[in-house]
């Protein structure tokens, strides 16, 4: 239930972790699929948001294969959908886990809302 | 074209949203709205110069605060000169004498006309010379006659020479009802199927949601996200909404799907709650910023629900030490949490919407304040270099009320995160020693609301 496009705006905060703290690692994926409107103008403007070596590789750990591997110039129709179904419609995990790949850091999702909340002595 | 004159008639309710409200929508559909200078937003009656009657509609089906709206024909003191200016207004109702069907409606404004006064204010509009049918239900046109009276606190009766006198009477032409009102039934907090005891009010909701230019295609964040009432709203005029809470029994209730999904799903917006995350503003993971359109938020000022963040009451020594063992039910372990005084948390609130918000785009909040203390001075001891407060409405509740600020990031600089370092201003007389004063820091008057709303905004008795 936690979208592609969530887990590519979040990285581990806790204190001191500001290397190599993104992307989260997913773990328990039960990959769903929850609809989102279509919205190409979105799209285009978010798209320099994006980080594009995390969103395909976080995307082929779901198991889709249908983003180039360089970020695109141009989004043509087709490219569009794509993005728009990895980005917005494609959801990693319900009940689940992302783990910061420098820190170790676990933060569990439950019912489909991820915690980021950090412990105190992570919090400085 | 040239601007013409509308008459809109307004919900009598939440007057100094008006505007603010009717400059949002103007913005949003990008169609220049001249204000004129005598418009006079504490009276029920405006006229907008418009330059094209699309504009008119598109005001109509957002604005939540507008009951309807009129092609001006007449205003004027008396009835004589009522008369007087719409017979010269000839060109704009006569192509409908021939065969319109219509009506007339009479309304007063802090008076009610009888029956019979109405009727004989209609018969003095028979020199337009209507010869079309009419028709009670479903007329081709509704031809308004308003008379707006004086203001008296008492009750006038029938009688229409009531005590107040009148003030000004419009007449003209309905265009369009006011259909964004309807809304408040649609999202009426009762009839939802999840909210807590917090949750925001179904018109102010939809007025913040306007606030915010709210649109398709916008992606708009809510940092205090709570029973979601805001992103319904937000969602339901197009925009994307991401939400987020320190208190993830807020957004999640009690049922397996997250309460908040399941009253998006009773107002067909699911699909544009994109997710709810659970953590504190100052502790926050974003991982870059110029993300968002519009913040739009209610934070928790204390009178139900005070605001936490991460960390111990001051006196408390912080535990460096990780924890040794996970809590035994698998649950993860709940952090220590400490009251978030509301004026520092206004100040970070504007510092992380600078961060987080692309350019050009809005912060909408509720600030409650101390009605006799407030000063325009509150609000810029919280803003910072690159926004600018826009839109500032007060609702009164006696003793306090709340503002809805509207802030526009109008930098596109690149700023870093916020530090949210808790400068607290000290407090003017509890510095220490007093030669060494600074230059004195402004409290304003929202700083430590709760603890002055228990206190029952008492002046401190002390002259000290």
């Amino acid at each position: 239930m936690v979208r592609l496009i969530t887990h590519n705006l979040l990285a581990c905060h806790a204190k001191g972790c500001t290397t190599n703290n993104f992307p989260l690692k997913l773990t328990d994926i039960k990959l769903a699929l929850r609809e989102a409107d279509f919205n190409p103008d979105f799209l285009r403007g978010f798209l320099p948001r994006i980080e594009w070596d995390a969103l395909v590789q976080a995307s082929r750990e779901i198991g889709d294969t249908s983003l180039p591997s360089e970020r695109p110039e141009m989004l043509d129709d087709d490219l569009l959908k794509q993005l728009h179904r990895v980005l917005l419609e494609a959801s990693h995990s319900h009940e689940g886990s992302m783990t910061c790949p420098n820190c170790g850091h676990v933060y569990p999702i439950s019912n489909g809302i991820p915690n980021m909340l950090l412990a105190e002595h992570e919090i400085g | 074209m040239l601007p013409r004159p509308y008459l809109v008639v307004f919900a009598q309710a939440h007057e100094e949203f008006r505007v603010p409200e009717l400059r949002s929508v103007a913005e949003l559909h990008d169609f220049p709205l001249c204000i004129p200078d005598d418009f006079d937003p504490s009276r029920p009656f405006g006229v907008l110069a418009l330059e094209q009657e699309v504009h008119v509609q598109l005001l109509a089906r957002r604005c939540i605060l507008i009951k309807s709206v009129y092609e001006l024909c007449a205003r004027g003191r008396t009835y004589e000169e009522v008369h007087e200016r719409n017979r010269a207004s000839r060109h704009l109702w006569e192509k409908y004498i021939p065969n319109t069907s219509f009506k007339f409606v009479v309304n007063g404004f802090n008076h009610s006309i009888s029956k019979a006064r109405q009727r004989e204010i209609i018969e003095e509009f028979s020199y337009m010379g209507f010869m079309g049918r009419i028709d009670l239900r479903s007329p081709e046109i509704t031809m308004g006659c308003f008379e707006e009276y004086w203001d008296v606190r008492c009750a006038t009766g029938n009688n229409h020479k009531g005590t107040g006198g009148i003030r000004e009477i419009f007449f003209g032409r309905l265009l369009e009802q006011g259909s964004a009102r309807p809304l408040i039934r649609t999202f009426d907090v009762k009839k939802r199927q999840y909210f807590g005891n917090t949750s925001m009010e179904a018109e102010i909701s939809l007025l913040m949601a306007n606030q915010t230019l709210a649109s398709p295609g916008k992606l708009i964040y809510d940092p205090f996200i709570g029973t979601g009432s805001l992103a319904y709203t937000s969602a339901h005029f197009g925009a994307l909404v991401f939400g987020s809470d320190i208190d993830g029994r807020q957004m999640r209730g009690k049922d397996a799907q997250p309460g908040i999904m399941g009253a998006a799903a009773q107002y067909g917006v699911r699909r544009r709650i994109l997710d709810l995350c659970t953590f504190d503003i100052t502790r926050n993971p974003w991982r870059c910023g110029g993300l968002f359109d519009a913040i739009i938020t209610d934070p928790p000022y204390g009178v139900r629900a005070g605001a936490k963040r991460l960390g111990r009451k001051e006196g408390h020594a912080c535990n460096p030490a990780p924890p040794l063992e996970p809590r035994a039910d698998g649950q993860p372990c709940i952090p220590p949490t400490k009251p978030y005084e509301l004026s520092a948390l206004a100040t970070d609130l504007v510092a992380l919407a600078r961060y987080l918000l692309k350019p050009g785009g809005r912060l909408v909040f509720f600030l409650p304040t101390v009605i006799d203390e407030y000063e325009e001075l509150d609000l810029d001891s919280m803003l910072c270099d690159g926004m600018q407060v826009i839109a500032n409405s007060l609702q009164d509740f006696g003793a306090w009320g709340r503002r809805l600020i509207t802030i526009r990031k109008t930098t596109s600089r690149l700023y870093p995160p916020p530090t949210f370092d808790a400068r607290r201003a000290v407090h003017i007389g509890d510095t220490e020693g007093e030669g060494d004063s600074d230059i004195p820091i402004h409290v304003p008057a929202h700083r430590d609301f709760r603890e002055k709303y228990f206190q029952g905004f008492k002046k401190p008795t002390s002259d000290a």
